[in-house]
């Protein structure tokens, strides 16, 4: 059983870190688009 | 403090300052592709691979890949842990190494943390220690150094945001670097008395009778890739303290120069990618007067020693016959300036390996590795992570230089920006945000006091300690702190975890934001990144971010105890 968690744990932490990726490309083109000064 | 222990630590500066420019020389030979003396290995490693080594990887793919074989690779040991009693080369037919534990180390050998909460020489079968714990041991190193090299490009060049190939780095790194140097330093170590061999352990009868059982192994390969690669896992529980491990005087002080070897190297290889020679040795005299400051401290605190044993009247004064000082859990054979010399070096650097118990040094003695983890293992550093983590507070010092005069920070003809200053603070805001919030979990939950040996402050600075450690990838311990539990296993994992890739994300994030950008020339309202007065400034930001951050900890915790036992006490 607790393999199963700590099997499941590393997968889901690295699925987070390639959403990760994602999210600091996305954080990167609203602030060249400058969308960061939008209230 | 002594003239020996000075002389001691002068030589050493100057090994370390004259083997800087021909290994970063090397490196770049290694990073261009133009060094080619294995090349058919490395064809041939591509070829099984299925990689084509000239594709240049936007920074998304590049960060992708490294998230993707770290992944794969610590799946692969939690399940060669759990299964290493079925498995060969198992002489003392250990059973399978406990969920937790085999999590935790997975974990830490990934990310080159190598936090051990298992004695290897009882826990490890000989194939977990060769096949797993050795390979983590190379490839981490060689990822940390890959990602290092990959924000050099970003601020080098102008390629739409692309870094590289992770895995041609990945593979020039080990094979041109990590495995020459490390096949080189076990053989030195085996000459020096450490041991090589796949023997069963030997039983032996004691002068005075007993029966005792001294641990085999093939100690002197990873002995070589333990300081080369900043991991620091020892193969016994001792670590660098145990004879096989750290067998004389020159070996201790080889061990010293592979710590730092690749880390001084990589500031060279950095000033001659940016086409600045001068800003990498800024760098690496940034690194040294860091250094400086922090072995001074230690070797000051230790060979003080503790004023109660003076007020007791015993006789701490250095002399022909004894190091004086504060000697408990120190080698008599490295004495009080070898122990302060590797404690700084193993905390400034991530390496974590240690040849005195840090729990034993003064209060301001032990603070030191504590300070050198917290600041971010920037002074020389991981294999890699050092200087990136350097590039990131250069970034930050830019930008606060060019806000105080009210200028675009610029930092070698590239602009930094929001976007770049978002990235970096993400990466300075984890850390930190791990270590006080794992930490103020564990004073107050029942689970982590559970683990605690020592009370006040002592007790909590063991727990920052840990939480500092682990989180900066660095895997030395306080001790005093029984980490064998779930909670703490399972914390300490994803500690490790967070520390390495929540950290470089954005870093490569921000590398690759930067590769996007055109080169300026450099103008009058350029921040002069090679001068005195940007080293002063450098310093000045990194002490201030750590101190501003961690200073309430520390004086709750080694401050308070350091005062406490002027006034007698002792915890």
């Amino acid at each position: 059983m607790m393999d199963v968690l700590y099997l499941v744990g590393t997968l889901v932490f690295f699925g987070l870190m390639l959403a990760y990726v994602r999210a600091c490309e996305g954080l990167g083109h609203d602030a060249d688009r400058g969308e960061e000064r939008t209230p | 403090m002594t003239a020996n222990g000075w002389a001691q630590i002068a030589v050493y500066s100057v090994a370390l300052l004259a083997l800087t420019k021909p290994m970063g020389v090397y490196m770049v030979k290694v990073y261009d592709g133009s060094m080619g003396w294995l090349r058919p290995v490395e064809r041939l490693l591509y070829r099984m691979g299925g990689i084509d080594a000239e594709q240049d990887q936007h920074w998304t793919a590049y960060t992708a890949a490294m998230l993707l074989f770290s992944a794969a690779s610590m799946l692969l040991t939690y399940v060669a842990l759990r299964l290493q009693h079925v498995l060969p080369f198992n002489p003392q037919q250990f059973p399978a190494v406990v969920d937790r534990q085999a999590f935790e180390t997975a974990a830490s050998f990934t990310t080159n943390t190598d936090w051990q909460s298992y004695a290897g020489e009882s826990t490890l079968s000989y194939f977990s220690q060769m096949s797993q714990l050795a390979f983590h041991n190379f490839a981490s190193a060689a990822a940390g150094m890959a990602v290092a090299v990959a924000l050099a490009r970003g601020i080098a060049r102008r390629s739409a945001g692309r870094l590289g190939n992770f895995w041609s780095d990945l593979v020039r790194g080990t094979l041109y670097i990590l495995l020459p140097l490390s096949f080189v330093v076990a053989l030195v170590h085996v000459q020096q008395g450490g041991i090589q061999n796949l023997m069963p352990y030997v039983d032996v009868h004691t002068l005075e009778g007993a029966r005792q059982t001294i641990a085999m192994g093939p100690v002197a390969s990873q002995e070589a890739i333990k300081e080369i690669g900043t991991n620091g896992g020892g193969f016994f529980n001792a670590n660098s303290a145990h004879g096989f491990e750290n067998p004389t005087p020159l070996t201790n002080f080889l061990q010293l120069l592979e710590i730092f070897l690749i880390s001084a190297g990589l500031t060279w290889t950095f000033g001659h990618m940016v086409k600045k020679q001068a800003h990498g040795w800024a760098l690496w005299a940034t690194m040294y007067v860091m250094f400086l400051t922090g072995v001074t401290t230690a070797y000051w605190a230790e060979a003080r020693g503790n004023p109660i044993h003076a007020a007791r009247g015993i006789d701490v004064v250095a002399s022909a016959t004894q190091s004086g000082g504060n000697m408990e859990g120190k080698e008599v054979r490295f004495g009080i300036a070898n122990s302060a010399l590797y404690a700084t070096v193993t905390t400034d650097a991530s390496c974590g390996c240690v040849n005195s118990m840090h729990d034993s040094f003064t209060p301001i003695g032990g603070m030191v590795p504590l300070i050198n983890m917290q600041l971010g293992e920037l002074i020389f550093g991981g294999v890699g992570a050092g200087l990136y983590g350097m590039l990131m507070m250069v970034l930050l010092t830019v930008f606060i230089a060019g806000l105080m005069v009210g200028r675009t920070p610029e930092y070698l003809g590239k602009k930094v920006e929001s976007r770049e200053v978002r990235m970096v603070m993400l990466y300075v805001l984890v850390f930190p945000l791990v270590i006080l919030a794992l930490t103020g979990l564990s004073v107050v939950l029942p689970a982590g006091l559970k683990g605690l040996n020592n009370a006040g402050p002592h007790g909590l600075t063991e727990i920052l300690y840990a939480f500092t450690s682990t989180p900066a990838n660095n895997g030395s311990a306080f001790a005093g702190l029984t980490g064998t539990t779930y909670y703490y296993n399972t914390l300490f994992g994803f500690a490790t975890l967070i520390g390495r890739f929540a950290m470089q994300v954005p870093l490569l994030a921000a590398a690759g934001f930067l590769a996007e950008k055109r080169i300026a020339p450099e103008s009058a309202g350029t921040f002069p990144v090679t001068t005195p007065l940007f080293v002063v400034l450098l310093i000045s930001v990194i002490v201030i971010v750590g101190a501003l951050t961690f200073f309430p900890a520390w004086s709750l915790g080694p401050i308070v105890e350091h005062l406490l036992m002027q006034s007698g006490r002792l915890f």
